[in-house]
């Protein structure tokens, strides 16, 4: 079952466009977004939860377009970027206190949990935080409300291998209990632990989305990762 | 709306916006262009514009499970406790001065504007100027603040001007009353800051969220 739709995702910057983006993330499943650095990723997961203003086409959760029930939908939805970005000199204990006033889902239980999976403390500030330690910040802040859908940008970049492996346990303990996920990366290796599905993103048009096995059908070649795939499209289209 | 709020005050407030309300006894000062009380508020306010958006607080805000108009409503409806809260102890303290000092030498000989419902009139239109032109002006990017706090300084200046001119017009020294004489008069430009106050701050709450909702974060 589809419980996020893109459809025709469109937003014209003066020099970027993102051009009639479309795919769905099913229940339970792990969705990798993956391509080079400017291709539309960020955009359209800012424009997935209505921080980025779309030109054009409509993001369906649960069925329910975001433009109409934005406070509905993100109760039931975990967001985080790379990092923390706000609120640098809050502690940690302040912040959440703050953000759970705002979930009757929040599970007080799941955020120590997280806390110590992470080994964060919770009288740091974020700005005493190494960047990967932000990340785990604001992974255990999406993680503790209880959400059904996750969208990460970036969430393994900065992490330590360890810490990233760990992440990916994670994601994959989180897919058995029905939570779908969709994180931008472009550590492809990431998505050859966990992804069932790929969406490959270039200069703001989707060029294949597909389930692993299909995408690596599609638009790979005998005995190659995803990195050697991906390196090899992105090579044939510069010299092309 | 009441999360929002909390959250403000808890989160992005700057101490300088409760701190600041103490000028409202500025009302208090003789030979002093006291509507400077209300420049001072409005200023607190201000550092917590700041505050927010050195702190990135928008974005925070918009991730929260709330629509990105209540976003918008949250930062109005800071600025509208702080202004009332303003307001209530202005009033207070210009209660006191028209009824226990009205005939202090020191009042009776100020050639400023006096602590009457007129000046709390004056007050409103203040309020809503800074609502319309800083609070409007900020959301038109979210970001940029200097040019609306510029615009909203000028149009202060120009109001306090008026207003403290107003009353040596020939004609027009009732606006000046002490105490609780010319009530009528004094009434009504309370009356007409409500009015403004109010119609100016609906415009600039609208058209904030109008171009909040087209921002991208």
């Amino acid at each position: 079952m589809s419980i996020v739709e893109v459809e025709r995702l469109s937003k014209q910057y003066p020099s970027f466009t993102l051009k009639e983006v479309s795919f769905t993330l099913e229940e339970g499943r792990i969705a990798g977004f993956i391509g080079r650095n400017g291709a539309g990723k960020t955009t359209t997961i800012k424009s997935m939860l209505n921080l980025v203003h779309p030109s054009d086409g409509t993001v369906r959760y649960f069925g329910l377009p975001i433009a109409e029930n934005e406070a509905a939908i993100k109760q039931r939805i975990g967001y985080s970027t790379g990092t923390v970005n706000y609120y640098p000199k809050k502690r940690l204990k302040d912040l959440a206190a703050v953000t759970k006033t705002f979930y009757p889902n929040w599970d007080e239980a799941a955020w120590r949990e997280y806390l110590q999976l992470f080994a964060l403390d919770e009288n740091k500030a974020p700005a005493e935080l190494s960047e990967g330690m932000k990340v785990k910040c604001n992974l255990a802040m999406a993680l503790s409300h209880r959400a059904e859908v996750l969208i990460l940008d970036e969430p393994t970049s900065g992490l330590d291998p360890f810490s990233r492996d760990e992440l990916l346990e994670l994601f994959l303990m989180l897919k058995e209990r029905g939570v779908a996920i969709l994180f931008s990366t472009h550590i492809t290796s990431d998505l050859e632990k966990c992804a069932d599905d790929i969406i490959y993103i270039r200069d703001g048009a989707i060029v294949h989305a597909a389930d692993t096995e299909n995408f690596r059908q599609k638009l790979g070649e005998e005995g190659e990762t995803l990195e050697e795939t991906m390196l090899r499209l992105e090579r044939s289209v510069r010299h092309a | 709306m009441l999360k929002m709020l909390k959250k403000e005050i808890k989160l992005s407030a700057s101490p300088l916006s409760f701190i600041f309300l103490a000028f409202s006894l500025m009302v208090f000062i003789p030979g002093y262009p006291i509507l400077m009380g209300v420049f001072f508020i409005c200023f607190g306010i201000f550092q917590s514009v700041q505050r927010c958006r050195e702190n990135n607080d928008l974005v925070y805000s918009a991730l929260l499970p709330v629509a990105k108009r209540d976003v918008v409503r949250g930062k109005y409806a800071f600025a509208l406790a702080i202004e009332g809260c303003g307001f209530v102890l202005m009033t207070v303290f210009t209660l006191v001065r028209m009824a226990c000092m009205a005939d202090a030498p020191v009042y009776r000989t100020n050639a400023l504007m006096n602590a009457n419902f007129v000046f709390l009139g004056f007050a409103l239109l203040i309020f809503g100027l800074f609502n319309l032109i800083f609070l409007g002006g900020f959301f038109k990017t979210s970001y940029y603040f200097g040019k609306p706090f510029v615009t909203f300084l000028i149009a202060f200046f120009l109001t306090v001007g008026v207003g403290e001119a107003l009353h040596h017009i020939p004609g027009l020294e009732a606006v000046n009353a002490f105490g609780f004489t010319e009530m009528p008069l004094q009434l009504a430009f309370l009356a007409g800051g409500v009015v403004l106050f109010i119609l100016f701050t609906a415009i600039s709450q609208a058209g904030a969220i109008r171009h909040f909702e087209k921002i991208d974060l």
